[in-house]
């Protein structure tokens, strides 16, 4: 396995060539808004912006770490979120190289998962978790971590149960913007702060919600996340090339903040 | 066999079987060669999106796929076709359409971008069937 890995990369080096020019230099505006936009590949991953996060400096990834969240939700959309949530939570705990956080978040993902019905394929998947956090198998907890939450969305769209999907993924990048937008306020760089521009990404998920069906976008926590998001959108449409002063990422960091602590605490009836 | 090589290995296996539910065997397929290009990268410390679009390519057309990324980050994005798709070609634009320069693979049936965005938000991801005919196609991406 190892020399055929290493094969591959050979051939990769020996056939890297310059772009082939045969594409055309522009995109009419017509085709961008065909693009095909699709859950899986255009949000990114909370480990992914920890990614870019990271490079500028060392992060106090475990001064990120709020306490354990109650396990005893009974709205399906808030636990949606709520998850989303808890797998940026993972990402967090992998970066620290926590092992025992990554256990503990790892179990609280399996509760809230199957607080929702997804399928045993999925529970199974905290075992995993576990021996890959055993063994600080870092690196493979990032992929257990997205291929887990991917497994969630998959286990909701065949129990009909997709409208929750995107639930997941906000609450994921919620979770991640107030973690990274939090870091850098605590040391600013300016290069850091430009991880903050996503107004696609908001105007994406947004759309999202506004598809799902009538009943759950008028659900309270849902409603009150979906006006909010209009706002935060506007606080990271920030001009290609600049960088967030210090008080436009207070702004979106307080926002998000604000979200988040709704998602967490609002008392929902049912 | 080393531990830490089984394990993702494991997981893409263990991913593209997921998948296949929901997927053709061609784009399966796809996905596995895809997959065979990224996991290239690995060695170079990318981690591969489990996340991944597959579909149809015909004859000089292109899918166009939206990603969102973010400055700091180094990504490549590779693809995999099937027969009867011959050449495969794959090229990043921004938000604006413009196209980005990038580094490119290109392998016939198999090809790659890679490029390191200046600037976080929303980059347009093309895939053209350079030559062949109509044959399923499957885009995963990866990042450091």
């Amino acid at each position: 396995m190892i020399r055929l890995a290493r094969l591959s990369l050979i051939a990769v080096v020996e056939i890297i060539s310059a772009a082939s020019g045969a594409d055309p230099a522009r995109l009419p505006a017509d085709q961008l808004a065909r693009a095909v936009r699709s859950d899986s590949i255009s949000i990114p991953t909370p480990g992914e912006l920890f990614a870019a996060l990271e490079k500028p400096g060392k992060i106090n990834w475990s001064g990120q770490y709020r306490p354990p969240m109650p396990m005893t939700y009974r709205n399906r959309a808030q636990i949606a979120l709520n998850l989303g949530g808890l797998i940026a939570d993972g990402f967090i705990a992998v970066e620290a190289k926590d092992s025992q956080q990554v256990k503990n978040i790892g179990s609280d993902i399996i509760k809230l998962a199957k607080a929702l019905g997804v399928s045993e394929h999925v529970l199974s998947r905290g075992n995993s978790i576990n021996e890959f956090a055993e063994h600080n198998e870092w690196d493979t907890l990032q992929e257990e971590l997205e291929a887990t939450q991917n497994e969630v969305k998959s286990s909701m769209q065949s129990h009909s149960d997709q409208d929750l999907i995107i639930l997941v993924s906000l609450g994921g990048w919620i979770r991640g913007t107030q973690v990274v937008s939090g870091a850098i306020l605590e040391s600013y760089d300016a290069g850091s702060a430009k991880v903050l521009r996503q107004p696609a990404l908001v105007g994406f998920m947004q759309s999202k919600i506004d598809e799902i069906s009538p009943e759950l976008r008028n659900e309270p926590l849902v409603k009150d996340v979906s006006q909010q998001l209009t706002g935060i959108q506007k606080l990271v449409s920030f001009p290609v090339g600049k960088a967030p002063s210090v008080d436009e990422v207070r702004k979106v960091n307080e926002a998000v903040g604000k979200v988040m602590e709704e998602i967490e605490s609002k008392t929902i009836a049912k | 066999m080393n531990r830490s090589l089984t394990f993702p290995c494991i997981l893409v296996l263990a991913a593209a079987i997921i998948s296949s539910s929901a997927e053709t065997d061609n784009e399966i397929e796809a996905r596995k060669s895809a997959l065979d290009v990224a996991g290239a990268f690995t060695n170079d410390g990318f981690k591969i999106r489990d996340g991944h679009w597959c579909g149809t390519l015909k004859p000089q057309t292109h899918a166009l796929v939206a990603v969102n990324l973010y400055a700091g980050n180094q990504y490549w994005f590779s693809v995999g076709a099937t027969e009867p798709a011959k050449k495969v070609a794959v090229s990043v634009y921004d938000e604006a359409g413009n196209r980005v320069t990038t580094e490119s693979y290109d392998a016939g049936d198999k090809a790659a971008a890679g490029f390191s965005p200046a600037n976080s938000g929303q980059y347009f991801v093309s895939v053209d069937l350079v030559d062949g005919q109509e044959g399923s196609f499957c885009l995963v991406y990866s990042y450091k």
